[in-house]
C-alpha cells in the first residue's frame, strides 16, 4: 500500500516537470549586456530594439504552440498564448509591428543563436551546450 | 463594376510586388449574431430577429517588405451591414526611417480612440466591438501621412502619433449629402509601463458637410436681418475637434480600462458630443468576463437664441430649432460580457447590453449578440 502512495506521489511530483521542462533564454556566447527579465519581456513584445548595451537585438520564438513557447509566454511575458496572440494582431493590423520570427526546432534555434550576436532566443533547458550564452533559467 | 476594378487593382498590387519580395497575409473575422430582446426595438443596427450579417465582417491583409525601411501593406475589408462590399481600410507605404520613427502614407485610421488601431480586429479585445456610444465618430480611415515615433524613458514606452490628411468618402449624413473632411490634423500620445497605459488625442478637421434638407432654411435666414443663422447652419470650412483621454490597467487577471471623448461642432448645426465608458474584466482560465458602464450626451444651443420673437420669423425658427433639437440625446448603457478562447486562434464572445434613453424611454432596448472571431 505504502509502496502505491509513494509512487502516486512522485508520479504526481514529476509529472509536471516532464510537461513544463526547463526553459533557457539564450544569447550569443559574444553578447556581455546585462539583460533584465523586463529587457527580455521588452524584446519579445517589440518594445526594445536594442540590448541594454545599445547592441541591435532580434527576438526569435520557437513554433507556436510548443511547450517552451506556451512557458516562456507565460513565466516571462505573463501572459496566455491567445493574450500575445491578441497583443500582436494589434501591431499587425495597424502596420506598428511585427512578431518575432518563428523557428521550428531548438537546433535551429541554437545554431541561429551561436552565428549570430543579435539573436535571443529560448529552448528547452536540456538542449542547451556550449556555443550559446544562457541568460535566464526557469 | 467598383468592386470588380479593386479586386483587379488588389491582384495587381500582388503580382507587381510578388515579382520581387515575399509576401505576408493575414487576416481577420468576426461573425456575429444579434437580436434585440422584445420586439419593437433595435439597437445599434439590429432588430428584433437574429441577424448575422449587421455586425459581420471580414478582412484581409497583405504586406510586403521591399528592403532599405521600405514596405507597402493593403488591408480589404467586407462588411456585412455593407453587402458585404469591399472598401480599402488601409492602404499604405511605410517608412521606418529609424528603430524609433515609422512614417505611412496612403490611406490609414484616424488615432481617434484607444481602440482606433484595430477597430475592427475583435480578437484583440474583449468586447465583440468597443462601445458604440464613444466609438461613434461618422468616419475611421483618412488618406494623408501619418508619422509614429517610439521612444522609451526607463521604463516608459511612449508612442506620439502624428496625422494629416483629409476624408472625401461618401458619407451619409442626412440625405443627398457629400460630406468632405479636409486639413484633418491631430496627435495621440500613449505611455505604457507594465501594466498602466495612459493615452490621450487632439484631432481637428475642416469639415464640408452640405444638407439638402437645410438649404431652403439657410436660404430663408440669407434674406433675414439675421445672415449669421444661415451661416450657423451651413457646415463650410467650419472647424471641428476632437479630444479623447483613456486610460488601461492590465493585471494578469484584472483589467481595466476607461476611455471619455468630447467632440466639439461651433458654428455648424450638429451637436457636440461627451461620451465616456469604463469597463472592468477578470480573467480565468481562458474566459475574460467584463462589465462596461457608459454615458453617451449630445447637446446642442439653439442657434435661434439671438433672434428676437414675435418679428414673424417663426416659420424659419421653428424648424430650425426642430433641426437642432432633434440631435439632443442623452443615454446610458450597461454591457456584460464574456469572452471565451476555446481555440488557438479564435475566440467566441456572448455580451448583453442593455440601452437607456434619458430623454425618451421608449427607445429604450435590450440587445444580445453572440461573435465568433478569429486572426489569421
Amino acid at each position: 500500500m505504502k509502496i502505491i502512495k509513494v509512487v502516486l506521489l512522485t508520479s504526481l511530483f514529476s509529472f509536471p516537470s516532464l510537461v513544463f521542462a526547463d526553459v533557457a533564454v539564450i544569447v550569443n556566447a559574444s553578447n556581455t549586456a546585462t539583460i533584465s527579465d523586463s529587457d527580455i519581456s521588452r524584446l519579445f513584445l517589440g518594445k526594445l530594439k536594442a540590448f541594454p548595451d545599445g547592441d541591435k537585438a532580434a527576438a526569435v520564438n520557437s513554433k507556436f504552440g510548443s511547450a517552451t513557447r506556451n512557458e516562456f509566454e507565460k513565466k516571462i511575458l505573463k501572459k496566455s498564448s491567445s493574450q500575445v496572440k491578441a497583443y500582436w494582431s494589434k501591431l499587425i493590423f495597424s502596420g506598428k509591428g511585427k512578431p518575432p520570427k518563428e523557428l521550428g526546432s531548438d537546433n535551429d534555434i541554437l545554431a541561429l543563436v551561436a552565428s549570430d550576436p543579435a539573436i535571443i532566443s529560448y529552448i528547452d533547458a536540456a538542449s542547451v551546450d556550449s556555443t550559446v550564452k544562457v541568460i535566464k533559467t526557469f | 463594376m467598383k468592386n470588380l476594378k479593386k479586386t483587379l487593382l488588389f491582384t495587381s498590387m500582388f503580382v507587381a510586388a510578388s515579382a520581387q519580395a515575399e509576401i505576408t497575409l493575414n487576416g481577420f473575422a468576426s461573425i456575429v449574431a444579434g437580436t434585440t430582446t422584445s420586439s419593437d426595438e433595435a439597437l445599434y443596427g439590429f432588430e428584433n430577429d437574429f441577424d448575422f450579417s449587421q455586425g459581420s465582417l471580414l478582412a484581409l491583409q497583405a504586406s510586403s517588405d521591399l528592403g532599405e525601411g521600405f514596405s507597402v501593406t493593403a488591408q480589404i475589408l467586407s462588411r456585412g451591414a455593407e453587402d458585404w462590399d469591399t472598401n480599402f481600410e488601409w492602404a499604405y507605404v511605410a517608412y521606418e526611417a529609424n528603430d524609433n520613427l515609422r512614417i505611412l502614407a496612403g490611406r490609414q485610421r484616424v488615432p481617434f480612440y484607444m481602440f482606433s488601431d484595430f477597430l475592427d480586429v475583435s480578437y484583440a479585445y474583449a468586447w465583440i466591438t468597443p462601445p458604440t456610444g464613444v466609438y461613434d465618430l461618422v468616419f475611421d480611415t483618412f488618406d494623408g501621412l501619418g508619422a509614429i515615433y517610439n521612444t522609451s524613458v526607463g521604463e516608459f514606452d511612449t508612442t506620439l502619433h502624428l496625422v494629416y490628411g483629409g476624408n472625401n468618402s461618401e458619407l451619409a449624413i442626412g440625405e443627398g449629402s457629400d460630406a468632405e473632411f479636409k486639413n484633418l490634423a491631430g496627435a495621440a500620445l500613449t505611455v505604457t509601463r507594465d501594466w498602466l497605459t495612459l493615452r490621450a488625442a487632439y484631432l481637428q478637421t475642416e469639415l464640408n458637410v452640405p444638407v439638402d434638407a437645410l438649404v431652403p432654411l439657410i436660404n430663408g435666414w440669407r434674406s433675414t436681418p439675421f445672415p449669421g443663422v444661415a451661416d450657423d447652419l451651413e457646415t463650410s470650412k467650419d472647424i471641428g475637434s476632437f479630444i479623447e483621454l483613456g486610460f488601461q490597467l492590465d493585471f494578469e487577471n484584472i483589467i481595466v480600462v476607461g476611455e471619455f471623448t468630447q467632440l466639439t461642432l461651433d458654428d455648424m448645426p450638429f451637436s457636440d458630443d461627451d461620451s465616456f465608458y469604463v469597463m472592468a474584466g477578470y480573467r480565468f482560465d481562458n474566459m475574460l468576463a467584463h462589465i462596461t458602464y457608459g454615458e453617451d450626451e449630445n447637446s446642442k444651443d439653439r442657434i435661434t437664441d439671438g433672434v428676437p420673437v414675435g418679428v414673424g420669423l417663426d416659420a424659419l425658427i421653428d424648424p430650425t430649432n426642430a433641426f437642432t433639437d432633434s440631435q439632443i440625446s442623452e443615454s446610458n448603457y450597461v454591457t456584460l460580457g464574456l469572452r471565451w478562447d476555446f481555440h488557438d486562434s479564435a475566440a467566441l464572445k456572448f455580451e448583453y447590453t442593455s440601452y437607456s434613453d434619458d430623454l425618451n424611454s421608449n427607445n429604450d432596448a435590450g440587445l444580445f449578440r453572440t461573435a465568433l472571431v478569429t486572426v489569421f
